[in-house]
């Protein structure tokens, strides 16, 4: 069934299987590959998308429920890389391996977008993804830092 | 310092491509780090000066690494080292992977033992002083034949030319890039090899702390990971094992799934299956023997996935499912401790006649359960077989290994295998012993002429992997009048696999006169291998969390138990570590009830000696609620591994390590029914995340001793936290705890 998807602002068709999750549409059928396979039941968050500016776990999320939603993925969340948030992941040294991190930044944006100056609670309830390297801290206080530079 | 010997013959090698590989890049990148930095060949202009440096025509860089970059930043390190003895333009530095192929073929220029391995080992710790140094006299060399190149042009003494920022310069006013005398300086024959800096002269190693050089690929999505390769005409395999391990494939009905969308094959794998070779791993080939398995190829992941679960399949359990239970196994664990073990480890004294004439003893029985490394990219790779070639592309934490797997696999000649190292989503230990590499390959031979990419479930590699291994341990310790041991005695036991490192060869072992520590193999089936700190994960906490309850048991308070005994340790890195988080984490003030603190000390990698490995000690402070719910306050850790070179990257990994740790001991603990592992996805397997963790993990340096060595550091802060927090759970409630993980234990208190 071919579906039409707006993803990073671009008209989309896929033709897959409805019950397709995205996730898999994106890296699979697109050749979409920084949205990351972690655990496929939405547990680990590194295959966090927006979803009409919702951050939005992908691997639960079907074909068929995409089409008329806008999607961002990591590809769109700047064209450059000049999110404050990616600039202070580089800055802080945020990532180990990396694998989770694109999840991390989808999650922390979309948390931007909605709360500007989130407190440690709020930053603890929206970022909930899996980092295995232990890389918490410095997500933490890369968002932190990423909500001052936005506020001035 | 060990000095390779350079000789003008293997110096300088050609300006030539390499041989033989094969250049498949999928997307075009322009950074640091290339994103697919596996394979490339040489630029053309370029000089190779050795098989691990290119300069290229345009002052860029090429070294090439043989360690794997798992997150511990390997790639950075090695560009480092050659911007200290070099000075190219830093982000003129281009790491990429060595070629395991060439390797083999150029007899071993990566991995002999005057470059830096005593054996071939491409694994994360190779970027030690050895390879260091490996590193550094490549750098001198191509920098002083580049002087002596530009002295010839410019008729000036070579002594007299700086390079700074990859340009030559001379008081003269006459500059160059290094790229403009490349060609020069690969025909320049120098009377002796020059010497690398000393350290008192280096300016960058130790001084600056850069970041990973793959970030900017990170943050954008564009590094590639295994699981992101992309090549023409591949298909993807879903797989499942035998649930059991050590169980077989009864029978499968391929018939049931193979109308199903996009299902091209359905194949089985089992082991022996396999065309050997002569080749000599750097791990016997046995630890990657592959389980009995069937796997489901078909054009796109999702439809291979969904027939996969679709597909009947039967197994025979074989032996491994007279294990009905994680008690039956923890219960036999401990059973194997009130016996002799049938390995006496250490025997120093008299310890028998020690304990007998002791007035006072201590005696606590430990134990660790099952635990899975969990890296956050499953395991995968993408290979394509043919009967005179293999192309392999892999997320491996031991390139050379994966290599040789995929020839002792397919009987493919080694020349013909192409191992294309890819970015690692986390390793952990999990992707050493290449069992996952050589499924890849198993798959693939049966689909002949197409990449097949193969992708474990979460599940599967959860239920599939090569554990931390169950193990306990039983010490008992005699005490003196005042209160401090006087012998000891240890018995660990484990199933195949387990390790006794961090208990046989720790300090107070080799402190104390009178000591006995035996071990003793339980037959189980579950398959075991590395996770991070093997071995002195589990042995840390039974001896740290023993010696709290010494400490306990004489009155006296546990940092100050340790200090006296660490501080007449020969090696002071103990005591600077144990005085530095004592004044750093505020030990001593009060707190109330259900809050406590807890230290424990441990090295990971000392083998017995002083001065060696690094030590760590932890102090975390808990607050337990009365309903017996745990949250960490506070941590503060000191580190002892003589010195370092990139302050940063020290301080992620003591981060990384402590916080691995701290998941291990509070959450991790795989159970087993039948023989299978029950646990399969995160939900049921939890994690820390971002709520669970203290804003920050304090990082203190004051612990360094100044010793003339840098090890490992990824490894040692695991060992120590889960005791700091157990015997701060101690102090916090008055109740022991004595089995990971934490969160199964009773902490209530009222």
């Amino acid at each position: 069934m071919a579906v039409s998807l707006m993803i990073n602002g671009k008209a989309t068709e896929v033709d897959a299987d409805p019950q397709t999750p995205l996730l898999w549409v994106l890296r699979d059928h697109l050749g979409m590959t920084g949205t990351k396979f972690g655990c496929g039941i939405a547990q680990c968050g590194a295959c966090t998308v927006h979803i009409d500016g919702v951050a939005t776990r992908s691997c639960q999320f079907p074909l068929e429920a995409a089409e008329g939603v806008k999607i961002t993925t990591i590809e769109g969340l700047s064209p450059d890389s000049s999110h404050p948030l990616q600039k202070l992941w580089v800055e802080f040294n945020v990532p180990q391996c990396g694998y989770c991190q694109t999840g991390m930044l989808m999650a922390a944006a979309a948390l931007l977008d909605e709360i500007p100056n989130p407190t440690d609670a709020d930053i603890d309830q929206y970022v909930s993804n899996i980092c295995r390297c232990g890389t918490y801290t410095r997500v933490r206080a890369a968002i932190h830092k990423a909500a001052d530079l936005m506020k001035a | 310092m060990n000095e390779i010997k350079t000789t003008r013959r293997n110096f300088i090698i050609s300006s030539l491509a390499l041989g033989g590989a094969l250049v498949i890049g999928t997307r075009a990148q322009a950074a640091v780090v290339d994103a697919e930095p596996w394979d490339l060949a040489n630029p053309a202009g370029s000089v190779e000066f050795t098989p691990w440096l290119t300069i290229n025509a345009d002052g860029s860089v090429i070294v090439r690494a043989t360690a794997v970059d798992i997150g511990n930043g390997t790639l950075t390190q090695i560009a480092a080292y050659i911007k200290e003895e070099l000075d190219p333009v830093w982000d003129q530095i281009k790491p990429q992977y060595a070629s395991t192929n060439r390797d083999y073929l150029e007899e071993n220029v990566y991995s002999n033992a005057n470059v830096g391995g005593a054996l071939a080992y491409f694994s994360g710790r190779s970027t030690g002083p050895a390879r260091m140094d490996t590193y550094m006299q490549v750098a001198a060399s191509a920098r002083e034949r580049l002087k002596a190149a530009a002295a010839a042009a410019w008729s000036v003494p070579a002594g007299e030319i700086t390079i700074t920022e990859g340009v030559l310069n001379h008081a003269s006013g006459k500059s160059g890039g290094i790229g403009e005398f490349v060609q020069a300086a690969a025909a320049i024959q120098l009377a002796e090899e020059p010497k690398p800096k000393d350290r008192s002269e280096w300016t960058f190693l130790g001084k600056k702390h850069p970041g990973k050089v793959q970030l900017p690929q990170i943050v954008n999505g564009s590094l590639i990971y295994g699981v992101d390769v992309i090549v023409p005409n591949m298909v993807y395999a879903a797989l499942r094992q035998s649930p059991v391990m050590g169980g077989t494939l009864k029978s499968f009905d391929a018939d049931a799934v193979k109308s199903m969308p996009g299902v091209l094959a359905v194949v089985a794998v089992k082991p022996g299956d396999n065309v050997p070779t002569d080749l000599k791993p750097p791990f016997p080939f046995g630890v990657s023997t592959a389980q009995h398995a069937v796997a489901v190829i078909a054009e796109h992941y999702w439809q291979a996935r969904t027939a996969l679960d679709a597909l009947p399949v039967e197994w025979d359990d074989g032996p491994g499912a007279q294990w009905k239970t994680t008690q039956q196994m923890n219960d036999a664990a401990i059973a194997a401790l009130d016996k002799p073990g049938e390995k006496v480890e250490v025997s120093t004294g008299d310890f028998e006649g020690v304990f007998k004439a002791a007035k006072k003893t201590v005696e606590g029985t430990y134990l660790t359960p099952y635990c899975e490394q969990a890296p956050m990219e499953p395991l995968n790779g993408t290979a394509m077989v043919t009967p005179e070639r293999v192309d392999f592309w892999h997320p491996s934490q031991h390139s050379q290994m994966a290599y040789m797997v995929a020839a002792d696999e397919t009987g493919v000649k080694p020349e013909n295998v192409f191992f294309h190292q890819t970015f690692v989503g986390g390793g952990f230990g999990r992707r050493v012993f290449s069992d996952d590499a050589r499924m890849v390959v198993a798959v693939a031979k049966h689909f002949p002429g197409r990449p097949v990419h193969v992708i474990w479930s979460r599940e599967e590699a959860t239920r599939q992997g090569r554990y931390r291994p169950l193990m306990a341990g039983r010490l008992w310790a005699a005490l003196g009048d005042d209160g401090y041991p006087t012998a000891l005695q240890g018995r660990v036991s484990g199933g195949p696999g387990f390790f006794v490192s961090g208990i046989n060869d720790t300090a107070i072992t080799s402190l104390l006169p009178n000591v006995q520590i035996e071990s003793q193999t339980v037959p189980f089936h579950i398959l075991t291998g590395p996770y991070r700190g093997p071995g002195y994960n589990s042995n840390a906490f039974f001896i740290e969390t023993f010696l709290d309850e010494c400490a306990v048991a004489a009155g006296v308070d546990p940092m100050e138990y340790r200090l006296q005994i660490f501080g007449k340790w020969a090696d002071i890195g103990w005591a600077k570590c144990l005085n530095e988080v004592k004044a750093k984490s505020g030990w001593g003030e009060a707190l109330p009830k259900g809050q406590g603190r807890g230290v424990a000390i441990a090295n990971w990698g000392m083998g017995g000696k002083a001065d060696a490995g690094t030590t760590v000690a932890t102090v975390a402070k808990v607050e337990v609620s009365k309903e017996g719910v745990l949250k960490i306050r506070q941590i503060d850790l000191a580190f002892d591994t003589g010195r370092i070179v990139n302050e940063d990257a020290v301080r992620t990994e003591l981060e990384g390590g402590t916080m691995f740790g701290l998941n291990m001991a509070v959450n991790e603990g795989l159970n087993i029914k039948d023989g299978q592992i029950v646990e399969g996805n995160f939900d049921e397997y939890p994690m820390l995340r971002m709520a669970d963790m203290p804003a920050q993990i304090n990082v203190h340096f004051g612990g360094l001793s100044d010793n003339p060595r840098f090890n490992e550091i990824g490894e040692p802060p695991a060992g120590v936290i889960g005791p700091a927090v157990g015997n701060a759970i101690f102090a916090a409630t008055g109740k022991r705890i004595r089995q990971m993980p934490f969160r199964t234990q009773d902490m209530s208190w009222s």
